[in-house]
Parts: C-alpha cells; sequence; structure tokens
C-alpha cells in the first residue's frame, strides 16, 4: 500500500463534494478511478496533493507511505510534490508557461527539487524528453510550438524525471485524438513497467479502464460505489450505477462470447 | 498561436515612426539630463540683480530671470528635478503596487480581501486632495509631494497586477508548477510577473505624463519644490508677474513640461500598440 485515503470528505460551503471516500493504491498498480464528470474523482486526486482550492474544506487522512500528509508543513508538502507524488493534467495546452522554453521547464523542476550542477539538469531534462520518444531539440522550443500529443509526452516525462512513486494521472487522453491518446496511454504503461511507480488514473472511459487498468473505483456523487479487480467489476458488476455505466459504454461488446474485460466466458458444466 | 511553428515576431506596425521619434526624444532627454548632471558647471542659483531680464545672448543663451538667473541652466536642472522626481514617484509606486497586486492575486482568500479593501481605501482619496492634506500635515516640500503620488498611484498597479494574477493563476501552468513542488514565491516571480509587466509598463508609460504635470502644477502653487531650487512649475511661477514684459520666461518651461509629457504619452501608446500585436499573436 503505497497511497491511502481514509474517510475523506471534501465540501464547499453549499454542499459536499466527495464523501467519505476511502481507497488504496498498491505499489507498482494502474489503479483506475471512474466516474461521470462532477462526480468529484478529480477534486479527490487534487486532495491527494493538497491541491484543493482555499475555498473547499477537507476531512479525513491522506498517507503516502504510511505519512499523513495533511499533518505536513507547506515546505514538507512542496518536497514531496513533484518528487514522490507527481501529476499529469488533462490540459497540455496549458499546462506548460506560454513565455518559457520546454527547457526551461525542466531546468527548473529539477532545480527546486535540489539537482544541482546546471550540466546535469540539462543532460537529465534531455534524455528524459528522449525516454518518451522526443527529440531532444524540443528542450530549446516553446510550448505553442510544439503539437498536443508531443505537449503530453513532456508532461509525463516532467513527471517521471524525480521518478516518483505515485503518478496521478486526471483524464490524460480527454483532450487528444483517440490515436495519440492510444500512444500516451502505451507510452504511460511502458514507463510504468519500467520506473514501478502506481498509476491513480482517472477517466471515464472504460476502453482505457480495460486495456491499462488492475483495480478500479466507480464513484458517483462523491462516493465510491464499487471498488475491486478490474475482472470482477467489468465481467461482474455488483452496483445498479456500475451496471448502467458499463453498459452506456459503446464499444464494450466485443464480438463472440467475450466477457466486457475481454475474458472468454466460461460455461461451467 | 498554436499553428505558428516560428518564434513570433511582433510585426512592425505603422505606428512604428511614433515609437521612433520618442525614442529620440528620450534620447535627447536623457542626454540633456546626464549632462546637466555631470558637466553643467553654472550655479543655477547664482543671482545677478544688474543682470536681470536680459535678452539672449552669447553668456545666457536663453536670457536670464527676474533674479539675473540664467534660464538654460535653471530648465536643464528643472528636467532633472521635474523628470528624477516623477521617476522616483512611478518607481515607488510600482515597487509597492506590482508585489501588493501579486500576492492578492495569487493567494486570494482573506488575503486578497484585505488587501483590496486597504487598495480601495487609498483609491478613495483624489490625488489633489491627498497632495493638499499632506503639504499640510508635513510641510510643502518635494518629498512630501512624491510621498502623495506614491500613495495614490500604487493603488493601480496592485489592481491592474491582481486582475491579470486572478485569472492567470488559474490556469493549468500554475496549477502544474504548484504540483511540481516550485515555491509560491518562485511561480510569482517566473511564472506569472513576465505576464502582467508588459501591462504595468503600458499603464506606467501612460501614467508618466500625468505625474509630471502633477509635480510641475503642484511646484507652480508652491507645494513641490521650494526655492530656490530649479522646477519647471516653481519656474513657470516665477515668471509669471514678467508675461507682458517676457513671456518667453514662461514659455520655455512650459514648453518643456509639454514636450517631455508628450513624449511620455507617445512611448505609452507605442508600448500599448506593440505589446497589443503581441498578444494578438500570441493567442
Amino acid at each position: 500500500m503505497i497511497l491511502s485515503m481514509e474517510q475523506v470528505t471534501i465540501r464547499s460551503r453549499e454542499k459536499t463534494i466527495v464523501d467519505g471516500v476511502s481507497l488504496t493504491v498498491h505499489e507498482g498498480e494502474w489503479f483506475a478511478l471512474v466516474g461521470q464528470s462532477g462526480s468529484g474523482k478529480s477534486l479527490l486526486s487534487q486532495a491527494a496533493g493538497r491541491m484543493l482550492p482555499p475555498n473547499l474544506q477537507m476531512d479525513g487522512r491522506i498517507k503516502l507511505h504510511g505519512q499523513d500528509l495533511l499533518s505536513l508543513s507547506a515546505r514538507q508538502m512542496r518536497d514531496i510534490r513533484g518528487r514522490k507524488l507527481a501529476y499529469v493534467f488533462q490540459d497540455y495546452q496549458g499546462s506548460f508557461t506560454p513565455f518559457r522554453t520546454i527547457g526551461q521547464h525542466l531546468d527548473e523542476y529539477q532545480k527546486v527539487h535540489g539537482v544541482t550542477p546546471a550540466a546535469i539538469r540539462k543532460q537529465q531534462g534531455m534524455e528524459a524528453l528522449k525516454s518518451v520518444g522526443l527529440d531532444p531539440e524540443l528542450y530549446r522550443r516553446y510550448p505553442f510550438q510544439l503539437s498536443g500529443g508531443q505537449l503530453q509526452r513532456v508532461s509525463i516525462a516532467m513527471a517521471l524525471m524525480l521518478s516518483p512513486d505515485v503518478l496521478i494521472a486526471d483524464e490524460v487522453t480527454t483532450a487528444l485524438d483517440s490515436v495519440s491518446g492510444h500512444r500516451i496511454l502505451e507510452l504511460l504503461a511502458q514507463k510504468q513497467r519500467e520506473t514501478g511507480c502506481a498509476i491513480l488514473f482517472i477517466t471515464h472511459d472504460w476502453r482505457h479502464v480495460r486495456q491499462y487498468a488492475s483495480r478500479l473505483a466507480v464513484m458517483q456523487e462523491g462516493r465510491i460505489v464499487e471498488t475491486g479487480g478490474k475482472h470482477r467489476i467489468l465481467d461482474h458488476p455488483q452496483h445498479p450505477y456500475t451496471r448502467q455505466l458499463i453498459q452506456a459504454a459503446p464499444t464494450l461488446r466485443k464480438p463472440g462470447n467475450l466477457l466486457p474485460s475481454g475474458l472468454q466466458e466460461v460455461t461451467g458444466q | 498561436m498554436r499553428e505558428l511553428s516560428t518564434p513570433a515576431i511582433p510585426k512592425r506596425s505603422k505606428h512604428s515612426w511614433q515609437g521612433i521619434i520618442a525614442f529620440l526624444f528620450v534620447l535627447i532627454t536623457v542626454m540633456a539630463s546626464i549632462y546637466a548632471f555631470g558637466w553643467l558647471k553654472y550655479d543655477p542659483n547664482t543671482t545677478d540683480l544688474g543682470d536681470r531680464l536680459q535678452e539672449i545672448s552669447m553668456l545666457h543663451p536663453l536670457g536670464t530671470d527676474h533674479l539675473g538667473r540664467d534660464v538654460l541652466t535653471r530648465l536643464l536642472l528643472g528636467g532633472q528635478q521635474t523628470l528624477g522626481y516623477s521617476l522616483l514617484a512611478l518607481g515607488a509606486a510600482l515597487l509597492i503596487g506590482i508585489p501588493f497586486g501579486l500576492i492578492s492575486g495569487y493567494s486570494r482568500g482573506w488575503i486578497d480581501r484585505i488587501f483590496m479593501r486597504i487598495a480601495d481605501g487609498f483609491l478613495s482619496f483624489p490625488d489633489t486632495i491627498v497632495a493638499i492634506v499632506l503639504s499640510g500635515l508635513l510641510g510643502a516640500g518635494i518629498g512630501n509631494l512624491v510621498l502623495a503620488i506614491v500613495i495614490v498611484k500604487w493603488v493601480n498597479y496592485a489592481r491592474l497586477v491582481r486582475s491579470t494574477v486572478l485569472s492567470e493563476a488559474q490556469k493549468d501552468y500554475v496549477q502544474i508548477a504548484r504540483t511540481n513542488g516550485l515555491s509560491p514565491a518562485r511561480i510569482m516571480r517566473r511564472h506569472l510577473l513576465p505576464h502582467v509587466i508588459g501591462h504595468v509598463l503600458v499603464l506606467a508609460s501612460l501614467d508618466l505624463g500625468k505625474i509630471i504635470l502633477l509635480i510641475s502644477a503642484f511646484s507652480y502653487i508652491g507645494l513641490g519644490a521650494q526655492p530656490p531650487t530649479p522646477e519647471w512649475g516653481a519656474m513657470l511661477n516665477d515668471s509669471r508677474p514678467y508675461f507682458q514684459s517676457r513671456p518667453e520666461l514662461m514659455i520655455y518651461p512650459g514648453l518643456a513640461i509639454v514636450s517631455v509629457v508628450l513624449l511620455a504619452n507617445m512611448l505609452g501608446d507605442y508600448l500599448r500598440d506593440r505589446f497589443d500585436v503581441k498578444r494578438e499573436v500570441q493567442s
């Protein structure tokens, strides 16, 4: 167990947005958090890094390696962000400061986490770009000179550069077309095999869940209604909401006798 | 901006001649000030009542005033006073306003509320009233006048910076910077400040003209630079009784004020055009 949330409740002044959610992410697994827009999954992921907007209140406990994140000082929290807990967001265009080069982003990121000297930072930055299949030339480019897929690759390179224990990927493919999205997920899966980091994958796309996730939790209106292994939930959903969601997903039924998760149905004798 | 494959180079607009003239004037003004500061050996306060109200001559290129002081010398050194104090006031207003706006816009919540109520409080005083009240309380003098201008002007910058930062800080790149473990100070300095500096420069250059006018105006009514310090507004006032006989004594400092204010405004316009063009290309 690497990241655990216990009874996390997030409320604004008017209403409770996330209501007593508990979940655990184990080492090296791909944990999918599925739910409709507005179900509170993004807020929950932001709460993990204590990134909630100041007008929201949070209760409960969030532990990383057994250490309660909510008890840490702002400075300790900054050390954890990026080094142990990294984020990749949906909006690749907005993920980079427009007037700073890719290289400056990569460099600054390492600098604040104490990587010296500058020559090493530059070398590592270029290598990070190479490791996600990009030309190191891009180091000197500005964000608006890159395509969406390239930018999302840079985000992943940046998030994984200091080998975090948990990577939170918040709808990373939503803004991309399906081919680029698929490539990005392949890249994530490959990087996960290489680094062994756990991924908390937030999505509403069941195809990605089926293909990549090892475990998942389904969220509805701020509560987790069902959690478990991928095959268990996809093939034998317990909760009516999960059933409804799976049925609403258009591409899950495969021709032939395959179950939604891709397994062959065994008819017991 | 997404389609561009080369860095955006702002196109030369049709207003660029304005910019060139403005920059030429700046150059001339700055050189005159440097000359006056470094090499000018004449004392602006040497009075010679035998030589009062002289015409233009080799010894006094612009003549002498009612106390026999050389007008050109006073004009040059007066420029130093007027421009120097205007820039000082502007700089101080920027130094207070920008950090105020940055912190307020970035942290939001109660810090923002308190900061902005303070700013609203300052905003409710008209600049003329503040200057008059301050000189009434602390005594007339250029220092108090600068203080009054700073008190009135910093609020504009704080509000401008805050409004830009407020919208920018919501964007994902600031969130990403935070998730990457960057400190708030660093985010403000490196990721937000460059965004606002263009707007601030434009507003500042437009304000410069107003501040010069304000300082001259207050020196004219005796609340700014005190005699015998040479200052354009004060020189105007000094020569007022001699307007019928020697009108040029008022024309020289008047022209100086007009041309410098015009120059500051042209520069502001030019900068605004320039920055707007850049924003169009980028977004």
